[in-house]
């Protein structure tokens, strides 16, 4: 640590206590009254930072390479909170977890602080001059031996090393472990496109998807989800579309999906075929010529499906258009992939889908491919690289290790990172010269045809690390030579003077268009959509793919939508939040089916050993119903051997246990594998879940969408399915109850006793949760965490059930026994600020209480801790400080991202979400100060406001006219245990489904 | 939120951020126009200031301040309101501490009338050429489980609303804390009287 | 009068007072043994504590949903123990029932001790011990008052005035048997149970003031054994979980606490007795008819826990009877047994005579009545393992930190009633007296 980075620091604590009271590093401090000595004055005030009010610029969200529009919530000049940008057409203002959990790769404190040199395994700091001289004239003296090797595209900076590189002569190679190589290859085959399709779920009726992870981590989630919610969430008018899942494991898009089948590894391009032929006989239409001819019983075959399954399957997609097909997942990317993307686009292609959910022409963010990389891994491996620049890109993770990357890597002579961290790759490297975070940086990305978006320095670099634009142009005026092209004054200038070169609104000048850009974080035009003409259906070539090894496994790595390649496991929030399909928390495992449980005689917890011919890893074992007994899948992103301290030492790298990549792209899914368990070798899972089943509580409603349809209430829906007892109150004991309650918290009409003051001179607020849309993939949770200053436990503490996620993802298993399909039912469970709240009397000291705007005030100075409420809280949503956890997790410079509006709660008091009741203070004192009432929608929860399907409706619930109150009188609203009157702000949505709804019967519970 | 029409422009609050940052950043500083002086001429009928020499502002209330800052001078004598310094406080919920430009736009042209003040001045012209802002030492201070919303409490409060907690400012020569402002039952007191909220996440949040 | 004393010792007053005063004769190594023992408990204990309130009750095994565990398990425990204390010596007073005379001194004393050891709970169980003090109604600034519709706010008081109550009524009973004691001492001794015995001469007029406020102070008491632990039972039966959301509670509690503080009497009065020598005056007669309020008891107990899992069954409430069920079946099932069996079927076993008039039987079975009680209080803390929502359970899961404190608190209760058997009369001098026909002829040396 340089004495200049020390400073760095200092600045950003001196611009957090900036004439403020409740700046983040100081309020860690929690309840003290201890004071800050000394006011520090700005020299100048910039205009747009005042003390205590929120700043927002756009930027862009860089943790993949889907590229959602980002609005950044800024505090005394320090980022404390990410949010979408509505305006951006990728997520439209929403974010997934990965995107709300960006925060915490800028206040990292493993990140680099500074330039530093390798010098025999040992770093030391050196100056920037020195780190520029010494990359010019290693640059100078490379030449032709100049290669750089980038992540995915990532808009003008691409732009700018492929030009840099190509002066010398050298090669540039982007590379993307889950770019979308095999969907581009069969688009160039079947219909001579060499992109990456772009699809439109908002629009199909039906949804097939052959493996592809569409909401984990298979090309831009939220984008996906959006879609989704649209056309699969219900709506009375517009019914719902059916989601179909053919892959061995159930992903979370699998448990969205109405129906999940377990087909064979590798036989999902027999099945898209086989679906099409009938399909074309359906529709009557002739097949397109050369296409291979596939029957129902060669598909039955390889899938181990019916024929007669299919064949209703494949009925049931040609009924409706349009429908939507999608392949190419990361769980599904074995040697056979572009076969099976290529069966699935002729699937497409005969449903008329082609233009209508599939578009070319947007041509989304991908890399150059595993050919390109593998051959500058030989041109390294035969010498020919003098100097490796790496950007973005953690090959030595991210690549099998039987690819022997590192090896080739040793023999380049000169190295060089621009990584914010010190990454497995970075760590090998000679120099370092750290890039800045997003966040802090001028830049753009093309995540797509259509989509510019602009990153801006929201605040000073956290470290004094400088953008590998800047350090390139400068290293470039000193290597002079081929370089001296590159004479832009700094970064922001060649930036700026590509952006004037952009075709623009002739009533614009450059700097104007500039400007409006940066407010809006981009320029968004429609996609350039460009039809395809004419299909070689003779490509698609139906041999299943070669799956190597032995062993009674086959082995699966899946992209965990959390940690995705790998790279977010350095960040707390990330690891902390429960994986949303197992809900383990903080270290790696292997999934296993129950029957190949009971075979291997393995209970949850004890230790598994994974063998393959290229290695073995150790993990603990996690029973999982969706999944092939004769598959084994494993979570990628763990087993990092550098990347910081909260990635390291985390688990295995299953990628170990892969086989070198052959070809063009990586086949993830390409190995068997023997497992055995690990003598006496036990280890807790960290997970957060403690019954699997909701034992008929009607805690997760669902029903028909025939009964939906109707508009039959839950209890309608259940009676109708003819159930022996259905999951919520009896007419009688509603009708024994009201009585009760007329007196207790009064009637709807407003007359006798309520609780609070309801009578509707203050708002009620309240929110709805459509379970229909939820698809449990946790933005909410993670958002939260970014809002309330949530601070993570570790995984000793998850251990012992003290996580405090304020608003957790509740996954139940339905079915699952004797033959009956597994479904999953999600549950958003936040606190339920009931009317008639549990909590409130049992606290002797009133720290728990009911506002007059109908929260449950939780005063955090006031609790001592007794722990009554959270005893008596029926859904449990009351989370205890046992130790000083805020002080423990937000190390410096975590400190930094902390909410100043939210206090940071000390050891020893209860804490529960609040409604975001900061945010209804501020929207109030605004209402206040302008005179203008707070508008419905305006002001909404970090929760709602995150929630990329739209499930979650935060508002008024005395206003007539608000959304939420029109929502909650949906018929499929419902409360959780409503039985036991505590009278529930929170009303939720049942869940939709395409069939009889699994029913869980009492008793039917598992012991953990 | 009034988040749309908040959205900036980056190249402003770059320059702006490092101005306040940065010690030693030039350009922004040529970027912010500097504030006139606006010393009302009412400035004959209040009291005239009498003279106090750094070395007696020991035996005034209050902590010592690294610049003998008089308010009675500037609140009272010459009637500066207090928002045009601390003016932040009518729409924030945080008072902020005016910048050091705030303070020069005047010194650069106001000396002081006697020695003892221009000793101060210079004080204050010393650091803004050296880039160094003055450590002010803090009188006020409301617990970080407290939110107290200025902006609200100056608009409900009309003109004295500072007055009331913070007392006659305008007569101190050396501020000194008047109210314990982290006293909860002044707070609830005054609420009392006004009838207004007593909710705990009024201010516990 | 005599009649109602079976085995009437033929002994004069001045035996009596000779006995029970050599109780209080220098120590011997033994006592000194145990006390040491009791105060190295302790000190576990207060170590624990300290830890705990410099790290955080994470110390302990808390694992939500269950939010309180052996905390206050331990503590409804000792407050249980108090009440036969109290009901011997207030209640059976009143009833003028023989035989509790000469063990009521000993079990008020295990009355005092075991509130003092259960007042301590309350602080050490709350997340920020040092703001306890904000559970106490006190005039404030911020016009601030506790939560009064707070079950542990009833607690507070109930405990406070157990204490004080029953505090008063020991020292107060103390007084004519401190006055003899005074009288055979010597030095500071001398000078502290003077103060003590408040001047006590033992005139008529004394006399008549004491016997009266004696009882009144006894009237004062009697209710509380009822009072109390009714309002301890409170604390659960007033919330929502299913397994403590019962009518049943206040009884059952009672019972359970004097059936507790009858098998805690057993527990030391057994060994006391012979250490001190007093089994000519704590008899076979006492214990017999201790044994019987136990069986009394106990058999309420079993007609408890039976009626808790018939309502539970009868209810047909799911979440109910998924608590019974675990209970018993449960991952917690050894609790369960651990609390059924002793308290409900090891009781039985006094209906037979031999084994209520057999000390060695009687203190084994006082030993897991002890066990049991404790467990009957940790089986319905751990209610909160399952309740509502099944996503959240978990079980309950002590650490080294309960432990330590479980220990320091029977150290803290061993310490104070080893420190009083060595310094006050363990038995009551003038009440035996008073069962002793008056001499023909003066005994002299003592009025």
């Amino acid at each position: 640590m340089s004495d200049n980075d020390q400073k760095s620091v200092s600045r950003r604590r001196f611009l957090s206590v900036l004439g403020t009271t409740s700046a983040g590093a100081a309020v860690l401090s929690g309840c003290s009254t201890e004071k800050v000595e000394k006011l520090i004055p700005y020299l100048v005030q910039s205009e747009d930072q005042v003390p205590g009010v929120a700043t927002w610029y756009a930027s862009t969200c860089t943790e993949c390479s889907a590229g959602c529009g980002l609005h950044v919530r800024t505090r005394e000049g320090r980022a404390v909170k990410l949010e979408g940008n509505p305006e951006h057409p990728v997520n439209a203002g929403k974010l997934c977890a990965r995107g709300q959990a960006g925060l915490q790769g800028l206040y990292n404190p493993g990140r680099v602080k500074g330039p530093m040199r390798n010098s025999g395994g040992t770093w030391t700091q050196i100056t920037w001059d020195d780190a520029i001289a010494l990359l010019a004239q290693q640059v100078g003296a490379a030449g032709a031996g100049l290669a750089v090797l980038s992540g995915a595209p990532r808009g003008s900076f691409t732009g700018f090393l492929a030009d840099w590189t190509s002066a010398a002569g050298g090669r540039l190679v982007r590379w993307e472990p889950f770019d979308q190589t095999p969907l581009r290859l069969a688009s160039k085959r079947v219909f001579g496109r060499d992109e990456v399709p772009s699809h439109d779920f908002a629009k199909a009726k039906y949804i097939v998807s052959f493996g592809a992870d569409f909401l984990d981590a298979w090309g831009p989630t939220v984008e996906h989800q959006r879609g989704f919610a649209e056309s699969h969430g219900f709506s009375r008018e517009g019914g719902m579309a059916k989601h179909v899942y053919f892959a061995p494991r159930a992903s979370l898009t699998g448990l969205n999906a109405d129906e999940w089948h377990a087909i064979a590894p590798g036989s999902e391009a027999l099945l898209a075929l086989a679906m099409a032929w009938v399909l074309l006989g359906e529709r009557g239409i002739a097949a397109p010529e050369g296409a291979p001819r596939v029957s129902l019983e060669q598909a039955a075959e390889a899938t181990g499906l019916k024929a007669e399954e299919i064949a209703r399957l494949a009925k049931e997609f040609a009924a409706v258009r349009p429908s939507l097909a999608v392949a190419g997942g990361i769980g599904s990317q074995h040697a056979g992939a572009v076969e099976l993307c290529a069966a699935v686009l002729l699937l497409n292609y005969a449903a008329g889908n082609i233009a209508e959910t599939v578009h070319f022409g947007s041509d989304l963010d991908r890399g150059d491919g595993q050919a390109a990389f593998a051959s500058l891994q030989r041109a390294m491996d035969e010498g020919q690289v003098k100097v490796l620049l790496v950007h973005e890109a953690n090959p030595v993770y991210a690549a099998p290790r039987a690819g022997k990357f590192g090896e080739a890597l040793a023999k380049v002579p000169f190295k060089v990172s621009t990584s914010l961290y010190l990454d497995e790759t970075s760590s090998q490297c000679d120099l370092i010269i750290p890039g800045l975070h997003a966040l802090e940086r001028w830049d753009d990305a093309h995540p797509r045809a259509g989509v510019w978006g602009l990153m801006q320095p929201v605040m000073e670099p956290v470290y004094p690390n400088r953008h590998p634009g800047d350090v390139l142009l400068a290293a470039s005026q000193k290597a002079g030579g081929v370089f001296a092209k590159f004479s832009a004054a700094n970064w922001e200038a060649y930036l700026k003077a590509r952006w004037a070169a952009m075709p623009r609104p002739s009533d614009q000048d450059a700097s104007a268009f500039w400007r409006a850009a940066l407010a809006r974080g981009g320029v968004y035009v429609p996609e350039p959509l460009t039809p395809v003409k004419g299909v070689v259906a003779g490509a698609v070539s139906v041999e299943p793919p070669a799956i190597e090894g032995t062993g009674e496994f086959t082995l699966l790595p899946y992209a965990s939508s959390l940690l995705y390649d790998g790279r977010g496991t350095n960040k707390p929030w990330l690891l902390e939040t429960p994986d949303p399909v197992t809900k383990i928390t903080w270290h790696a495992w292997v999934e296993l089916h129950p029957e190949a449980a009971a075979k291997l005689d393995v209970k949850e917890g004890e230790i598994l050993r994974v063998t393959s011919a290229h290695g073995s890893i150790e993990a603990p074992a996690y029973i999982y119903p969706g999944l092939r007994p004769d598959v084994v899948a494993v979570p990628m992103g763990f087993g990092h051997t550098e990347y910081g301290e909260y990635a390291k030492g985390r688990g295995a790298n299953y990628l170990d246990l892969l086989g070198p990549a052959s070809g063009e792209f990586m086949p993830y899914l390409g190995t068997k594998v023997t497992v055995e368990r690990v003598p006496q070798a036990y280890r807790k899972v960290a997970k957060t879940e403690g019954n699997t089943r909701q034992l008929g509580r009607g805690i997760a409603e669902a029903m028909p969408v025939a009964f939906a349809a109707k508009g039959l209430t839950v209890e309608e829906a259940a009676k109708a399915a003819g159930h022996p007892r259905h999951e919520i109150n009896t007419e009688a004991e509603v009708e024994a109850l009201q009585g009760w309650r007329d007196g207790q918290v009064g009637r709807e009409d407003g007359k006798g006793r309520r609780l609070g003051n309801y009578a509707g001179e203050h708002p009620m607020w309240g929110m709805t949760i459509d379970l229909g849309k939820c698809t449990g993939c946790s933005a909410c949770s993670t958002a939260c965490y970014a809002e309330n200053n949530i601070p993570w436990v570790g995984e000793d503490q998850v251990l012992r059930g003290r996580e405090l996620s304020w608003i957790r993802i509740e996954r139940y298993w339905e079915g699952g026994t004797d033959g009956e399909p597994v479904e999953a039912r999600f549950v958003p469970m936040p606190c339920q600020h009931c009317d008639n709240a549990p909590c409130e009397p049992v606290c002797p000291v009133y720290a728990a209480y009911h506002t007059p705007d109908g929260l449950n005030g939780q005063v955090y100075n006031r609790c001592v801790g007794t722990r009554y409420c959270a005893n008596n809280c029926p859904y449990k949503v009351r989370y205890f400080n046992w130790h000083a956890y805020a002080q423990k997790a937000f190390v410096a410079p975590f400190e930094l991202q902390l909410n100043p509006d939210v206090v940071v709660r000390a050891r020893g008091v209860m804490e529960k979400c609040t409604f975001c009741v900061h945010r209804i203070r501020g929207a109030q004192h605004t209402a206040k100060i302008t005179g203008a009432p707070i508008k419905d929608g305006e002001l909404t929860t970090a929760c709602a406001q995150a929630c990329p399907s739209g499930a979650i409706v935060f508002g008024d619930l005395n206003d007539p006219n608000s959304r939420v109150r029109q929502v909650a009188q949906d018929p499929r609203g419902y409360h959780i245990l409503e039985d036991i009157n505590v009278r529930p702000a929170i009303t939720y949505l049942a869940k939709v489904v395409h069939r009889e709804p699994a029913h869980a019967a009492p008793g039917g519970e598992e012991h953990h | 939120m009034m988040r749309k029409s908040a959205l900036l422009v980056g190249g402003a609050v770059a320059s702006g951020l490092a101005a306040a940052v940065l010690s030693g950043f030039t350009g922004a500083t040529t970027q912010q126009d500097p504030a006139a002086p606006a010393a009302p001429s009412a400035a004959a009928s209040a009291p005239p200031a009498y003279t106090i020499a750094a070395g007696d502002s020991a035996f005034l209330k209050g902590p010592k301040q690294p610049i003998l800052f008089r308010h009675d001078i500037h609140a009272g004598q010459y009637q500066i309101t207090c928002q045009y310094c601390h003016y932040t406080a009518g729409y924030s919920s945080e008072p902020g501490i005016p910048s050091m430009q705030t303070c020069m736009g005047c010194h650069l042209i106001i000396a002081g009338a006697d020695s003892s003040n221009q000793k101060e001045i210079s004080k204050l012209r010393d650091a803004w050429n050296a880039k160094q802002p003055v450590e002010w030492v803090r009188i006020h201070y409301v617990a970080r489980h407290v939110h107290f919303p200025h902006q609200r409490h100056v608009k409900g409060m009309g003109p004295n609303a500072c007055a009331t907690c913070h007392g006659d400012v305008a007569r101190m020569p050396q501020v000194w804390e008047v109210n314990d402002v982290n006293n909860m039952g002044w707070c609830i007191n005054c609420h009392l009287e006004r009838k207004v909220t007593r909710d705990c996440t009024a201010c516990h949040y | 009068m005599a009649v109602a004393v079976h085995d009437a010792p033929t002994q004069t007053h001045a035996d009596v007072t000779r006995d029970v005063v050599a109780t209080l004769a220098p120590a011997t190594k033994g006592y000194y043994l145990l006390l040491f023992g009791a105060v190295g408990l302790f000190l576990i204990g207060a170590i624990t504590l300290l830890l705990i309130v410099k790290e955080g009750l994470g110390l302990a095994g808390y694992q939500p949903p269950v939010f309180w565990s052996v905390f206050i398990t331990t503590f409804v425990f000792w407050v249980g123990i108090g009440h036969a204390g109290t009901l011997i010596s207030a209640i059976l007073y009143l009833f003028r029932s023989p035989w509790r005379t000469a063990v009521y001194r000993a079990t008020e004393a295990m009355t005092v001790f075991a509130v003092m050891t259960a007042a301590l709970f309350p602080i050490i169980h709350i997340g920020r011990q040092w703001i306890f003090y904000w559970l106490l109604p006190y005039p404030n600034q911020r016009y601030l008052w506790p939560n009064f519709k707070s079950p542990l706010m009833w607690d507070v008081f109930a405990i406070g005035t157990y204490f004080t109550v029953s505090t008063s009524f020991l020292i107060f009973g103390l007084i004519p048997d401190v006055a003899a004691v005074r009288d055979k001492a010597t030095g500071w001794r001398k000078t502290v149970y003077s103060l003590l015995s408040l001047n006590w001469q033992g005139t008529d007029n004394q006399w008549r003031h004491y016997s009266r406020a004696y009882l009144y102070l006894a009237a004062l008491a009697a209710p509380l054994v009822l009072s109390v632990h009714s309002v301890v039972s409170w604390d659960f039966a007033s919330s929502l979980i299913p397994g403590w959301h019962g009518t049943i509670f206040a009884p059952y509690f009672v019972a359970g606490a004097i059936y507790s503080g009858v098998g805690m009497v057993f527990t030391l009065l057994i060994p006391l007795r012979k250490y001190l020598k007093l089994e000519h005056m704590i008899t076979d007669y006492h214990f017999d008819n201790m044994a019987k309020l136990t069986l009394f008891t106990g058999t309420i107990l079993f007609y408890a826990y039976g009626m808790e899992y018939f309502v539970a069954w009868y209810s047909g409430n799911t979440f109910e009877q998924t608590t019974f069920f675990r209970r018993a079946f449960g991952p917690g099932w050894w609790a369960g047994w651990s609390m059924i069996i002793p308290n409900a079927f090891l009781s039985q076993l006094l209906w037979f005579r031999k084994i209520r008039t057999n000390l060695t039987s009687l203190f084994v079975i006082s030993i897991f009545i002890n066990i049991g009680m404790w467990f009957e209080r940790y089986v319905i803390i751990q209610s909160l393992a399952n309740d509502y929502v099944p996503y959240a359970w978990d079980q309950m899961n002590p650490t080294w930190a309960d432990w330590g404190i479980l220990a320091g608190s029977f150290g803290w209760f061993g310490m104070w009633f080893l420190l009083f058997a060595k310094n006050f009369p363990v038995v009551a001098i003038q009440e035996i007296k008073e069962f002793i026909p008056m001499p023909r002829k003066r005994a002299g040396g003592h009025h």
